[in-house]
């Protein structure tokens, strides 16, 4: 299984970093969040916690995204030092996106209105 | 503690202190947070009558036990201070993603006060908080302003990309700065608190702007129960049609609907409807022409904020809106028939940072003045007609107050008495009345002309939504629906989603999941009714008599539209009856007892 994301879809309400927060924390806080959607003037980028690295890489590339230049960084899914993001910001201890369990259920598909993001089998 | 924070945060802009007070648990019970919060703090530290611009006035941003906390549309903030254009105590609230960061730092209100020297710009990221030179800001237009602020924030405080789009804006373009009376607080992308020109109070305080990240949380206290909630919610919206509506046109569907039922604002209100404006009835005209992607607010799920582009290299940015009230104060109201040209007026008034429902007021005022040639020419310098483009050269002046734009800035009531005709400003309390013509409906006059902050659409519901449609119940349904609404401000629920009866029990749903302790609607209710008893108070001993709870002599005496006038002095003795106040629009003793309020009505009394 895994999380499909229409970014075009995604209207930055970013219900799902509030959900994973309460989720996986018990408290309502966008940083202890396994999703963290980056908020651009022609679309949003729902991007979702993947595995923890522990180098910075040196990529300083970026990616084109319906023809609009978008830093690689943004569009990666580590958790890595140079990063704020998918960190606990008290300890800084990583976080990755576990699907809220096995069967896979994840909250924040459940909670977003604007459906840019959906449960779909591998293929 | 579960939902508020429980701190207040207040800067003296005078010496730079900055320190934190605990909120006080009884205000928090009677006052819940926001609007109400605000009310009660400028009752308790300001002289209703000082000048609003002066620096012993207090800007408040303020945030409630809901914000932040996960309910839908809980997002939004409230600024607060005495109103340099209507006198009033005035608090018009504003989207995007400051709110909750102020809230997630860790502070419930934000207080500013004094004056500082020079101008500066608040940094509040938790418990670092700042005042920083914006010497070098001043001048910048509102998205000059917010670029250069996230530029300074990643160089000098090696934020990354993450953190620079997570963190919340407000500022001043130069109209604040300008002191024009109807200069608004710019926020995220071209959202603002727009209403009752508090960007001249921020102005005027050489306060530029607020910038807020924060990493902290909010605690709830039942969260399975708040989970659940949610859950049922989204259900039940899911069907409803005027929340579709929003989901897909935001508030563009109303235009179409006011002028095709002849409610529209036009041509300073002599009109109920514009010619020029029936193309654009269809929603879906709109959309394809100017949309770019639906923008929500932080945790809202409907995302009624439309960002827009016209193909004009001279105006390359997207925008928020125009919202339905830019459209027709701006549109139909001076007669400007042209979905593009509206567009140029609302991208100049965001970037100068100016309320368009007052300006838009204002010009089609000019034009009034103008046509029946009490305005000459030769005092602005070109012709000025219904529909004229010159309107976007004045929209200039005025934020820059150049020329003729310098005389306009000082407010409607000035202006238009300048000329001789100060009946031809249609406004209440020195505000620009909204886009709904009420003499289309009754109780829409009413309720912009009790309004305490002037003619504001926010502060009630439409006569025109389900439930709200029995005009022998109108004075009833004002009242009760001023009251939730500055309950609901104070949560702080978006008035916009939660508009009057629809989804009313979610407040209270809300409150008891996220705070823990049990709120009922009856509770909510008179909490609501005694923050609306206080802002009138605060109105009464600046000076505010019964005669300024008027309309325009246009609309209790013209018949423009639809053959009728509003026929005000009965309506308003039966409001006041109802509102348990005298004839002179003061609260009884017995009133205010029932409020708790006996002390704060010595003053009056």
């Amino acid at each position: 299984m895994r999380i499909k994301i229409d970014h075009r879809a995604c209207t930055g309400c970013k219900q799902c970093e509030i959900v994973c927060s309460l989720a996986h924390t018990g408290s309502v806080n966008p940083w202890r969040s396994r999703i963290r959607v980056y908020v651009g003037e022609e679309f949003c980028l729902p991007v979702i916690a993947g595995p923890y690295t522990e180098a910075a890489c040196n990529s300083k590339g970026t990616v084109i995204v319906d023809g609009i230049e978008v830093d690689e960084c943004v569009v990666c899914r580590a958790s890595c030092p140079v990063k704020s993001i998918y960190k606990e910001p008290d300890t800084g201890i990583p976080l990755k996106c576990d699907f809220c369990g096995d069967p896979p259920n994840p909250q924040c598909v459940a909670w977003c209105g604007p459906n840019a993001l959906t449960l779909v089998e591998d293929t | 503690m579960f939902g508020w924070k429980g701190k207040i945060l207040r800067i003296d802009l005078t010496t730079h202190l900055i320190r934190t007070e605990a909120m006080p648990a009884l205000l928090m019970k009677e006052y819940i947070g926001g609007r109400g919060m605000c009310a009660r703090i400028l009752f308790d530290e300001i002289d209703p009558r000082i000048d609003a611009l002066s620096p012993d006035n207090r800007l408040i941003f303020a945030t409630g036990p809901l914000t932040g906390s996960g309910a839908p549309a809980a997002s939004r903030y409230i600024v607060s201070a005495k109103s340099p254009l209507s006198n009033c105590v005035s608090s018009p609230c504003c989207g995007g993603y400051l709110g909750s960061n102020l809230k997630y730092s860790g502070y419930d209100l934000v207080i500013f006060e004094g004056r500082s020297p020079e101008p500066v710009y608040a940094s509040i990221c938790d418990d670092h908080v700042e005042l920083r030179p914006a010497v070098h800001l001043w001048g910048k237009s509102s998205s000059e302003t917010e670029a250069a602020i996230r530029g300074e924030m990643k160089s000098g405080d090696g934020l990354d990309k993450w953190a620079l789009n997570a963190m919340g804006i407000a500022n001043i373009g130069p109209a604040g700065e300008n002191l024009v009376r109807f200069a608004c607080i710019m926020s995220d992308g071209g959202r603002a608190a727009g209403r009752s020109g508090l960007g001249a109070v921020m102005g005027s305080k050489n306060l530029k702007a607020i910038v807020s990240l924060g990493k902290g949380q909010v605690n709830v206290a039942d969260i399975d129960g708040l989970r659940k909630a949610i859950m049922d919610f989204y259900e039940q919206a899911r069907d409803n049609g005027e929340l579709r509506k929003r989901r897909r046109y935001g508030t563009w569907s109303l235009p179409g609907r006011a002028n095709a039922s002849k409610s529209q604002a036009s041509f300073n209100f002599k009109e109920g409807y514009s010619e020029a404006f029936v193309k654009y009835e269809d929603p879906e005209v709109i959309r394809d022409l100017i949309r770019v992607r639906d923008e929500a607010c932080f945790s809202c799920p409907f995302a009624c904020g439309k960002r827009s582009r016209i193909k004009d290299p001279e105006y390359p940015l997207t925008a928020k809106g125009p919202e339905h009230e830019t459209m027709a104060l701006l549109g139909t109201n001076c007669g400007l028939g042209d979905l593009e040209e509206i567009c140029r007026a609302n991208y100049i008034c965001n970037e100068l940072g100016m309320d368009t429902i007052t300006a838009g007021a204002m010009i089609s005022c000019a034009m009034e003045l103008f046509e029946e040639g009490h305005l000459p020419e030769k005092d602005i310098g070109y012709p000025l007609p219904f529909g004229d483009k010159n309107m976007l050269r004045l929209l200039h002046e005025i934020g820059t107050r150049q020329g003729i734009g310098d005389l306009l800035a000082q407010g409607g009531v000035a202006f238009a008495s300048r000329y001789g005709h100060p009946e031809l400003f249609m406004g209440i309390k020195g505000m620009g009345m909204p886009a709904w013509h009420p003499q289309a409906f009754d109780a829409l006059g009413l309720q912009y002309a009790t309004s305490n902050t002037g003619a504001s659409h926010t502060k009630s519901t439409m006569p025109f939504y389900e439930g709200r449609k029995d005009p022998a119940r109108f004075v009833e349904f004002t009242k009760k629906d001023q009251d939730y609404i500055s309950a609901a401000d104070s949560g702080v629920l978006c008035w916009i989603i939660y508009h009057g009866p629809l989804w009313k029990e979610k407040l209270s749903e809300w409150m008891t999941y996220v705070t823990g302790t049990p709120h009922t609607e009856e509770g909510l209710d008179l909490a609501g009714e005694r923050i609306w008893n206080l802002e009138r108070l605060f109105n009464l001993r600046s000076g505010l008599t019964v005669k300024d709870d008027s309309l325009p002599q246009r609309i209790t005496s013209e018949p423009r539209v639809k053959n009728r006038v509003v026929q005000l002095d009965r309506l308003l003795d039966e409001y006041y009856a109802l509102r348990g106040w005298e004839s002179s629009g003061v609260p009884t003793r017995g009133k205010l007892q029932e409020l708790g309020l006996e002390k704060e009505g010595e003053y009056v009394l």
